[in-house]
């Protein structure tokens, strides 16, 4: 069944049968006319005073004939419009069957995306209209099972479809066409192409397609459409060269654009550079150049072609481009690991971190210097090594010969050893300057000289040289003199070598010789030095560096080249992937933002070509036709604007003649005209395909968790039985309001807790009674109670049998000391020993000596301390952490516990009368103790560090 | 947009919200400065000098001591210093009656969306609270017609409950008419949407022996603004009368002026007979009309003393 056609015009309309509501009109009109709107009863009071006061205007009831007109062509315009008009509808695809549609949604038809997207959905408007199912397949998605649905479900889909950063792998897609085929033998297939693959990546498979295709679809004809040629240019092979950053700007047919601008932008989106590209005519590539400063140069993120929205046409550039790899080699052993701040290494790390990567192998010198020559250093930073062996000497001044620089600092070692490898002679030893046996000061630096790279840098008088190296002078010393000290004497000297440098710092890297390395100009002196390697850094760019570290996604690029977060089936790469974008890897910055990896849309060296589709035997259709035009939309907004015109009309004329109500009902009205408009009109920008990350439910808090997160409580393990856990909640309620009577820390109700089921992050202490009879906790329980443990919790174990152990001191362990080791043994317990008479638990608010509750008997066990250090015997230990775990056997619960009067409730097993009272002070210790940590241990020594510093 | 409503039959019979709304109210209003008035006017608020010796607490006079008296009169320290007995007089201090009348008809039991609450309601919330304010000064309270002035502490609950069983007094928009003694006073509660003629002649009979007193006239926002529009019609809640308008806007100014010169007129009658009259407008709290009253009720004694 198709739509109703009226009358040989090229009208249809696509639900005909809503017409039908327009025979409800008439009613509506004399509807209007009958009922006059009634008045609103209003009860006033004061009325009787004024009764009498003739109201001065009275106005129509009536809604003049011309306003009911207005509003029943309103009615009529929504009625129409419901019924989906369409004029001139394009002619239905030949056959009956479903209608097939392929889309290429690569990077490449991202350009004319809108036309692509309307060329699809008239097809699929017109399958709405003949009742014919439709598929609709992005070959840029994966390949998964085709089948034909309702063509309004295609037409969703389609607007759900994007272009993508990566070209579609065609071909992947054969297998369910030729399933979908296969099943649905009278379907029609439509391929919506882009034309644009790229050379030598898959173009067999790609040329093949339309081969594949053609023989799957038989006798069936593809219709093909798309532009006549590949429209789009694409950037690729960046290369931040001596003389600027170049990019290669392809296209793949000669009529594509020829010229235009390229930007240059940084992380945050700042233009940074433009340049212009051209092509000659008829090539197909041509070279684009940012003549940028070096630094600016470095900040460049990314390349965009100005006026093309495509992900080919972006690159983007990552540390690889633009950062140096500085390698360090120090000539001290390995065991300055111990004492960071004497390694020579440490201020060149803090120095150089932020604005290079630092490589700083293990091993011999001349291992090292093998490694960061292999792995492409640009800088290699020697710290006071002497001798250098021929072999590593070589490899290195080839190293300077292609372009690297040698920046190395003076040393012991290195005053000491006859040094061949330097950029001036160096007399042997060093000089000491402002030294004991020495009447001259300290000497600073001088302004740096002209000739010198470090030209301009300021110069602090802070900065002092005690010792130095010094250079024999001759002719060639002033010029090769980067910086001098006031007295004219070299400290930073340098010598060309081939492309690169020999720079040499006549000082240590350390802070001994000169509190140089202590100072912002350091750090600039290095920036500087390194900044040369910009000119000079090696070209040939070989095999990058295999890391196994893999970085994820952070921002990437949808198929019009703008950045958006990235989707779920994005993954993340390896750190020295240099792959072209694919579907696993969109091409985007992955990994933190500070060294972010790019992966572009091309791969260097990728050329756009055009696909090849003749085996399909078909003319290319044009994309748009432009003769189709869907009715509903004018027709709604004709029905909005005319409802606006009522609504000022009855604003200007009847003011307040209109009910309210109405008036309610007419903003709603409107606004689900509105609504309607869109859905039904314009292709929203954002469909709904938000970023799943969006959406996800944060799981709900109970009301338990709420209060708790909300006030600090103790709390007990439920153990299951009655009387225990009664004890154990009254114990925690009574040692509470014993701990807001005397400390100011005021705790909420206990909470009696599941360690299996409840969260036990918000309680600092947790109580538990050992139950025997109670079966085992499951292994869940035992896993959060590790976790609470391990994250600064502790738990008090309390197998409340000391009277028991005491009765039979034969050792035979009672049920609950067996089910407590039970229990233990499913944790990851620390060493214990009992309570020590200096642990910080004795001390933390009472001192005590021992911990009784119900029993006095039992020991009391805490987590062993490290053992006592030499010296002085300090009156408090306790470690760094708080034990997380305290086990007794004292019944302390059942000591605390206290009625409403602050009676205890169970008598204690002693001779003592203040067993109680003993009992809350340990209670309130272990409660302090959780909640304070060591704390009371470094208290004890407040006095006597008073008494020092009264000193 | 304005939405009235009249409030159900119930509202005007004042149940346990109101009592403890008043309550609240009076345990909210300033007794300090009642307090400290006292101590500097050395009166009790509430217990008036009579200008004569009589039964009190503050000094009146020394007079001669007649023989035959008890000796126990005789005040020994004055009468050390001459010859003669003297005996101390105090002054004959009395408390001040105040008679409260609230008005419970059925144009009381309306509330637009603007009012905190029906006029009704804040009526006995201010007749109450003002009740037991008084009554903790020393005052005694009595509810006209119905209930003897006293000076219960729980006269909150016991005018209260006058109320809640009086229902032939709910229908009646003006006080009744009794003379009141010279030296008390009237407080009357209500709308006083009544015919000038009517409550000057009611007031003229209250007050008649010379009585004072105070009157808190409740509007509604509504019933001051008229801010309706449109076709409307209007329903008198106590008569039934109806009024259709066309256009309410049209209406609106004309009623004003009505309503401007009803509310000047009870304010000459009002003044005429010794009574001060307090608009209080439901959209504000009932403190703000409660402390005006109390603050009248003191500077009419300051200036009676």
């Amino acid at each position: 069944m198709g739509g109703l056609t009226l009358f040989g015009t090229p009208l249809a309309f696509t639900a005909p049968f809503v017409l039908l509501a327009l025979a409800a009109l008439p009613a509506l009109w004399v509807l209007l006319r009958v009922t006059p709107p009634s008045p609103r009863q209003v009860a006033f009071p004061p009325l009787g005073l004024a009764l009498d006061l003739a109201p001065k205007r009275q106005t129509p009831a009536r809604t003049p004939w011309w306003l009911l007109l207005l509003r029943l062509l309103i009615a009529a315009l929504v009625i129409v419009a419901c019924a989906w008009p369409a004029w001139n509808p394009l002619p239905a695809s030949p056959g009956s069957g479903p209608v097939l549609l392929l889309i290429d949604n690569g990077f490449a038809s991202a350009g004319d995306w809108e036309e692509r997207q309307a060329s699809a959905r008239e097809t699929l408007e017109a399958a709405v209209r003949d009742g014919r199912p439709a598929a609709v397949v992005g070959l840029a998605q994966p390949a998964g099972d085709i089948s034909p649905g309702g063509a309004t479900e295609a037409i969703e889909r389609l607007r759900t479809l994007r272009p993508v950063s990566y070209l579609p792998e065609r071909a992947a897609h054969l297998p369910t066409i030729e399933r979908f085929l296969e099943q649905n033998p009278d379907s029609t297939i439509i391929w919506i192409t882009d034309r644009t693959a790229l050379e030598n990546v898959n173009t067999r498979a790609n040329d093949d397609f339309a081969t594949r295709l053609r023989t799957l679809a038989g006798e069936r004809d593809v219709e093909v459409r798309g532009t006549a040629f590949p429209a789009g240019v694409t950037l690729a092979d960046t290369a931040n060269a001596r003389d600027g950053l170049t990019v290669r700007v392809r296209r793949a047919d000669p009529r594509a654009t020829s010229e235009g601008r390229l930007r240059a932008t940084d992380l945050k989106g700042l233009t940074l550079g433009e340049t212009g590209f051209a092509f000659p005519p008829g090539a197909l590539e041509t070279e684009a150049r940012f003549d940028l400063p070096v630094e600016i140069r470095n900040a460049v993120a990314r390349i965009d072609v100005a006026g093309e929205s495509s992900a080919g046409a972006v690159a983007l550039i990552d540390g690889r481009q633009r950062r140096h790899r500085v390698g360090l080699v120090s000539g001290a052993g390995a065991d300055t690991a111990s004492q960071p701040l004497l390694s020579p290494t440490f201020y060149l790390t803090r120095a150089l971190e932020p604005y290079a990567e630092l490589r700083e192998p293990r091993g011999t010198v001349s291992e090292a210097v093998d490694r960061l020559i292999d792995e492409q250093a640009t800088v290699i930073v020697l710290t006071d090594v002497g001798v250098i062996d021929p072999r590593t000497a070589g490899r290195l001044e080839e190293f300077v010969r292609r372009g690297g620089i040698l920046l190395r600092f003076s040393g012991p070692r290195m005053a000491n050893s006859d040094e061949a490898f330097v950029p001036v002679r160096l007399r042997q030893g060093e000089r000491t300057i402002g030294g004991a046996l020495s009447w001259d000061t300290p000497r600073t630096f001088a302004p740096f000289p002209e000739t010198s790279p470090l030209h301009g840098l300021p110069v602090s008088d802070e900065i002092t040289v005690s010792r130095q190296i010094l250079a024999e002078p001759d002719a060639n010393l002033p010029r090769r003199t980067w910086a001098t000290l006031t007295d004219g004497t070299p400290v930073i000297t340098a010598n060309r070598l081939g492309e690169g440098f020999i720079v040499l710092v006549h000082v240590t890297a350390d802070a001994t010789w000169s509190n140089l390395p202590l100072s912002g100009t350091f750090v600039e002196i290095l920036r500087r030095i390194i900044a040369l390697s910009e000119t000079a850094g090696p070209t040939d760019n070989g095999d990058a560096v295999v890391t196994t570290e893999t970085v994820s996604p952070q921002r990437v690029l949808d198929g019009f080249g703008s950045f958006q977060s990235p989707p779920p089936t994005a993954r993340p790469v390896a750190r020295g992937a240099t792959e072209r974008a694919s579907m696993e890897h969109p091409a985007g910055f992955y990994g933190a933002n500070e060294a972010p990896v790019a992966i572009n849309a091309l791969a260097p060296g990728d050329r756009p070509v055009a696909l090849d589709i003749s085996a399909l035997e078909t003319t290319v259709q044009p994309l748009a036709s432009m003769q189709n035009i869907d009715l509903r939309q004018p027709l709604l907004l004709a029905a909005l604007v005319l409802f606006m015109l009522d609504t000022i009309i009855s604003a200007i004329s009847g003011r307040g003649r209109r009910r309210v109500r109405p008036r309610a009902a007419g903003v709603a009205a409107s606004l689900l005209l509105v609504g309607v408009v869109i859905h039904g009109g314009f292709p929203l920008a954002a469909p709904a395909h938000a970023a799943p990350a969006d959406k996800r439910q944060l799981p709900t808090i109970s009301d338990v968790d709420r209060q708790a997160a909300l006030q600090t409580r103790l709390a007990y393990v439920i153990t299951g039985n009655d009387e225990v856990d009664e004890i154990s909640r009254a114990g925690l309620a009574g040692l509470s309001q014993e701990l807001s009577y005397r400390t100011s820390f005021e705790p909420g109700d206990p909470v009696g807790v599941d360690p299996a089921t409840d969260e036990l992050a918000f309680y600092p202490l947790i109580y538990w009674p050992v139950v025997a009879e109670r079966p085992m906790p499951s292994g869940t329980a035992l896993r959060k109670i590790d976790a609470f443990m391990k994250s600064g919790g502790t738990m008090i174990f309390d197998t409340r049998d000391a009277w028991l152990q005491n009765a039979s001191s034969d050792a035979s362990p009672t049920a609950e000391t067996l089910r407590l080791r039970q229990i233990l043994a499913g944790l990851d317990i620390p060493g214990l020993e009992p309570v020590p008479a200096d642990h910080v638990l004795t001390k933390t608010f009472f001192l005590m000596d021992h911990f009784p509750g119900r029993y006095a008997t039992g020991e009391t066990w805490v987590e062993a301390l490290p053992p006592v250090p030499e010296g002085e015997p300090r009156p408090a230990r306790g470690g760094d952490n708080v034990s997380p775990i305290i086990i007794t056997s004292n019944d302390l619960a059942a000591a605390w516990a206290s009625d409403d009067f602050g009676n205890p409730l169970l008598p204690t097993v002693g001779s003592d009368p203040d067993q109680h009272e003993m009992a809350a002070r340990g209670g309130m210790n272990m409660v302090m103790y959780v909640l304070t940590g060591s704390y009371k241990a470094d208290q004890v020594h407040v006095p006597a560090l008073l008494d020092r510093l009264g000193q | 947009m304005v939405h009235v409503a009249t409030q159900p039959d119930r509202s005007r019979f004042p149940g346990l919200a109101e009592a403890e709304a008043a309550h609240d109210l009076a345990a909210r209003l300033p007794r300090l400065v009642l307090e400290s008035r006292r101590v500097s006017a050395s009166l009790a608020h509430g217990i008036h000098g009579r200008g004569r010796a009589g039964p009190g607490e503050n000094f009146w006079q020394f007079r001669p001591f007649y023989s035959g008296e008890s000796a126990g009169n005789v005040d020994w320290r004055r009468s050390a210093r001459d010859g003669r007995l003297y005996v101390r007089e105090r002054e004959w201090e009395a408390a001040q009656t105040m008679q409260l009348w609230i008005d419970r008809s059925l144009s009381m039991a309306f509330a637009s969306s603007l009012a905190l609450a029906p006029k009704v309601e804040r009526a006995i919330v201010l007749g109450l609270a003002l009740a037991e304010t008084l009554v903790l000064a020393g005052e005694r309270v009595g509810y006209a017609g119905a209930l003897s002035p006293r000076a219960n502490r729980q006269i909150g609950e016991q005018i209260a409950q006058v109320l809640a069983a009086d229902a032939t007094g709910a229908a009646n928009d003006l006080p009744p008419a009794i003379p009141l003694k010279r030296r008390d006073e009237t407080l009357l509660i209500g709308d006083f949407l009544s015919p000038l003629a009517d409550i000057e002649r009611v007031v003229s009979t209250i007050t008649s022996n010379g009585a004072g007193g105070h009157a808190i006239m409740i509007v509604d926002p509504v019933e001051e603004t008229f801010p309706f529009a449109g076709q409307t019609e209007l329903i008198d809640p106590q008569t039934g009368e109806r009024l259709r308008l066309g256009e309410a806007a049209a209406w609106r100014d004309s009623y004003r002026q009505r309503i401007a010169s009803h509310r000047a007129g009870l304010q000459d009658i009002m003044t005429r007979r010794g009574l001060t009259l307090t608009t209080h407008h439901t959209d504000r709290p009932a403190s703000e009309a409660a402390l005006r009253v109390l603050s009248l009720i003191a500077s009419r004694r300051d200036g009676k003393a």
